[in-house]
């Protein structure tokens, strides 16, 4: 006689199985770094995360490129927190700074984009190494004291890097800029990486970096001539620049270029306070000029030769006031300063009325372009929100994390007696096949993070969690299957093969729906249901594999025990008696006996 | 033998849902009528997540190991930010992980830290300023999270609206969303209704419910399908009786699904609110348990009766009840409709010579036959 249909020889299944475990573990075990830990995410090991999501004023798709450069920026910002561990990635149109252990609050600024300012060159430039120039502040009469802080949350616009290589001014009316022309010639690509801090936090600022800071102020933001002049001489462009960012507007200030070759001596943006009345109508020396001012920048054909020019257009005040500081200062050099940093010097050729300023030399279509990017945008290419900024104290991580595991034990429990009250001895390949998932899962998790870098958070492990009913649900179906099997007549043993064939339909239908929500949460979704999504779905393939290599096997051993496959163990009992009386009434017999 | 549970393990199609589905409609239609009202008058209850705004979170145990009042904390926030006001200052959780929850009114990075270092000095937590968790949210973000999550509900519906009209047939997907539909109205409702806080996480929570109301539905849907193969060739039951069966057969199974997906969700409850107090956790737990239970009864009392109810309207299954009640009103009366029986027998068995063939191919030794295989009962089954 042929063996009855659809049996299937059950170790070679479950030895498939093992060698899957076992190649898992070997990767797990045997490569990377060999740490068998899945990646934590921030809620459950503490630390910092932020949200930063892109803005465009007219509501607009930002590019892929400008996000990624965005990435670039702010990833470079957070190596510069010193903090290992930190990442930066791309959630669609947001950007996730995650950074690890309780020292991450820095992380909450850098997300802003680098403060943009318009400062008046007072005096020459000095090439960085030489001798200051002595005749320096000549034109300039310094402001007397007027410290204020730089305000809290600097321009959302701002910018400024790729200083423009120029020629001499060409001698026409058109540019209403021209490029210095000691001025370097502007790196294309990446802005200034140690735009990393922002203005100030003092609270957050480790105090030597505190004191390096008011140091730093004293000296090159003095408001006495004579002070600016020593600073000048003693400045260091070589050396890391503590104010970079941290400038104060109010105040004159001694810096550097971005290229680190020439010394400027910069007057304040804005009069003192105190003075603010009697200097309302000074321009000579103050600006009031910064990156909100600006309205729109783009870079253009020069109409007047070869190249490229920088258009440059203020909003409504900011242009009425550059009208009256270039009236002011015709044939003067104005700074663009990026956090404390001199992009570009061009020199004030005539008053510009009307806000749309022309900034010529001898650019290349990308220079030009850098210019006006930084200048529309800030460092950043995209200006940026924080959607979502939250610290997690490590205690509170590990206790989220413990919770969760309590949580997944609990239901497992609850799972389990459940199945041994309903399934008895099949209860226990529920459990079993359970444990077994679970420990696939945790290979894989441990991998992903490794490869991929999925990190697990807390919603990750509800998303574990509510897949343990997905995966017991498997196992009902089949176990339910093979009960109508039984109650039809069949012996448990001949009822397994059909039972599966027909479950195995129903499972893989359904996990297939589970799965397309899965997926398509995943896709869609941002932010922490990402995990959840993940999880979820990853829970629903692996069901796949356990049920076919492990339970199904599992359950066709047992089928061929003469003693696992008794009712009382099997709980097939009550099915087994309706299945007595199904064959009685089939045979034609009268002794119906029902059973319950 | 007549108790409900006994009907319900052996599943003979005792219990008649389909014929009685105007009484589920109206009641569901009643449910679903006081939930969107609900929804529509009442709103919902959102969290910091949607308004923006920031929570702070600090250990409710001081350094010295005494509790932490939420007066000092009031005290200390006012001292710390004179000019804004936290909205709620509350304790939650329990033992080790008990806290204080502190939510405000949208606060900057300054005011953070500020308020951060004073509330060290003033209340002296365990674990210092470190121990101070915090979370700062914009308006708009549980905006986009939702709105995101809307765009995923659409595409999960197109997604499987195809898979199920392309698996089953368009009919059974119209069921099928209409039950999902129906899931989510009430659970959203439900939410409206008692105000619980509405976060990202009962968003994402409600989506999950979807899958796991179609999963439930599909199972069901699996079991009507195989029973009314072949239907209209035969005469013996009506395709809603068919289904009703199908229902009945798959009820237990049902309950089985719903019960143990609902456990390991009763334990993420429990710790979200014993141990936590707050949090993903609960939220989760929570719109998950309330879908779950609709999802489970809605693939009961919504998806198959809306499934009878599109294929009665076509004619031919029209045609075929008309057989079914003529041959019952000239011959024998009804018959009792026979407990378990399938009527894909023929595919089954088709399945199952494919599975021997697969094994015969895979070298499978066939294995010589045992004593006890010839001691086979006289079933008047086909023997293999």
């Amino acid at each position: 006689m042929a063996p009855p249909a659809g049996q299937i020889r059950p170790a070679k299944y479950l030895a498939s199985f093992v060698l899957i475990v076992v190649a898992l573990y070997a990767l797990v075990f045997f490569t990377g770094n060999g740490s068998a830990k899945p990646k934590l995410g921030i809620d459950l090991q503490g630390g910092t995360l932020v949200t930063l999501t892109a803005r465009q004023e007219d509501g607009a798709q930002p590019s892929e490129e400008a996000l990624n450069r965005a990435r670039d920026l702010i990833e470079v910002r957070v190596n510069g927190l010193g903090v290992s561990g930190a990442e930066v990635v791309r959630d669609g149109n947001n950007l996730v700074i995650t950074v690890p252990g309780a020292d991450s609050e820095g992380a909450k600024g850098l997300g802003q984009t680098a403060r943009l300012a318009f400062r008046k060159v007072i005096g020459q430039p000095v090439p960085a190494g030489a001798a200051p120039n002595p005749s320096q502040p000549s034109s300039s009469t310094a402001p007397s004291s007027g410290a204020s802080t730089p305000p809290a949350t600097p321009p959302s616009q701002s910018a400024g890097q790729a200083p423009p290589s120029s020629g001499a001014p060409q001698g026409r009316p058109a540019p209403n800029l021209v490029a210095q022309p000691s001025s370097t010639p502007p790196s294309s690509g990446a802005a200034p990486s140690s735009s990393a801090s922002t203005p100030p936090a003092p609270s957050n600022v480790d105090p030597k970096v505190a004191k390096e800071i008011q140091e730093a102020k004293a000296l090159r933001q003095s408001t006495d001539p004579q002070v600016l002049q020593q600073a000048a001489l003693l400045l260091d462009c070589t050396q890391p620049d503590p104010l970079r960012g941290n400038d104060d507007l109010d105040k004159p200030l001694v810096t550097c270029d971005e290229k680190g070759e020439f010394k400027y001596t910069l007057a304040p943006v804005n009069p003192p306070k105190e003075d603010t009345q009697t200097k309302a109508d000074d321009y000579s020396n103050y600006s009031r000029l910064t990156g909100e001012d600006i309205n729109n920048a783009a870079a253009n054909n020069n109409p007047n030769g070869t190249g490229y020019v920088v258009n440059l257009d203020f909003k409504s005040e900011g242009g009425s006031k550059w009208a009256k500081f270039t009236s002011a200062n015709v044939q003067q050099a104005v700074a663009v300063v990026l956090d404390g940093e001199v992009m570009s010097a061009p020199t004030i050729q005539s008053a510009i009325e009307g806000g749309s300023t022309e900034i010529s030399g001898k650019f290349t279509l990308k220079e030009a372009q850098n210019l006006a990017n930084t200048l529309k945008y800030g460092a950043l290419p995209l200006s940026f929100d924080s959607s979502e900024a939250q610290t997690v104290s490590p205690t509170l991580g590990l206790q989220s994390l413990k919770a969760g595991l309590i949580a997944g034990g609990i239901g497992l429990a609850l799972v389990f007696v459940y199945c041994m009250f309903y399934y008895r001895l099949m209860g226990i390949l529920t459990i079993l096949s359970l444990a077994l998932s679970a420990v696939i899962i945790y290979g894989v998790l441990v991998l992903l993070g490794r490869l991929i870098g999925f990190t697990l958070d807390l919603a990750g492990i509800a998303g574990f969690i509510v897949a343990i009913g997905i995966t017991a649900d498997s196992f009902i179906v089949f176990f339910e299957r093979l009960k109508d099997e039984v109650r039809e007549g069949r012996t448990f043993r001949s009822a397994v093969p059909r039972a599966w064939v027909r479950s195995r339909r129903t499972i893989l239908s359904a996990d297939a729906v589970s799965f397309i929500a899965a997926a398509v949460l995943y896709v869609i979704a941002v932010g922490q249901v990402k995990g959840f999504a993940f999880t979820l779905g990853m829970s629903t393939v692996l069901d796949l594999v356990v049920v076919f290599l492990v339970t199904h096997p599992l359950v066709a051993m047992a089928s061929k025990s003469k003693f696992l496959s008794s009712p009382s163990l099997s709980g097939l009992g009550g099915a087994a008696r309706e299945g007595a009386a199904h064959r009685a009434a089939t045979t034609g017999k009268t002794t119906a006996v029902k059973g319950a | 033998m007549g108790s409900v549970l006994s009907r319900l393990y052996v599943g003979n199609g005792a219990f008649d849902i389909v014929g009685k589905r105007l009484r589920w409609y109206i009641t569901s239609s009643i449910i679903l009528l006081v939930c969107i009202g609900s929804m529509v008058f009442n709103g919902f209850n959102l969290g910091i997540d949607f308004k923006g705004g920031t929570k702070i979170s600090m250990p409710s145990v001081s350094a010295s190991g005494q509790s932490i009042s939420t007066g000092a904390v009031e005290d200390a926030f006012a001292k710390a930010i004179p000019d804004k006001k936290p909205t709620a200052v509350q304790a939650v959780g329990s033992g080790a992980s008990a806290t204080i929850q502190i939510k405000s009114p949208a606060l900057n990075i300054q005011e953070v830290a500020a308020l951060k270092a004073g509330l060290t000095q003033d209340t002296q937590p365990q674990g210092g300023q470190s121990a101070i968790s915090d979370s700062a949210v914009s308006a708009s973000w549980g905006g986009e999270i939702s709105g995101k999550a809307l765009w995923a509900l659409f595409w999960f519906f197109v997604a499987v609206t195809l898979f199920l009209a392309f698996y089953f047939e368009w009919r059974m997907a119209v069921g099928a969303l209409v039950a999902v539909f129906h899931d989510v109205i009430i659970t959203a409702g439900v939410y409206s209704l008692i105000g619980f806080e509405v976060t990202p996480a009962t968003v994402i929570g409600l989506l999950t419910i979807l899958g796991f109301s179609l999963y439930d539905t599909v199972v069901v849907f699996d079991k009507v399908k195989e029973n009314t193969r072949g239907l209209l060739g035969l005469t013996r039951r009506t395709y809603a009786e068919a289904a009703n069966l199908a229902l009945n057969q798959t009820l237990m199974r049902s309950i089985n699904t719903s019960l143990i997906a609902l456990l390991p969700v009763i334990g993420l409850l429990v710790v979200g609110v014993g141990i936590l107090g707050v949090g993903t956790l609960q939220d989760l737990a929570l719109v998950q348990l309330v879908g779950m239970f609709v999802g489970a009864l809605s693939s009961i009392f919504i998806a198959t009766p809306v499934l009878v109810d599109l294929k009665m309207r076509d004619p031919k299954y029209i045609a075929q009840a008309r057989r079914v009640a003529a041959r019952r009103a000239k011959g024998s009366g009804p018959q009792p409709a026979e407990g378990i029986e399938s009527a894909d027998e023929d595919a089954l068995a088709a399945d199952l010579r494919k599975e021997e063939a697969y094994a015969a191919a895979a070298s499978v030794p066939h294995r010589t036959a045992k004593a006890g295989d010839a001691r086979r009962r006289p079933t008047g089954k086909r023997q293999r």
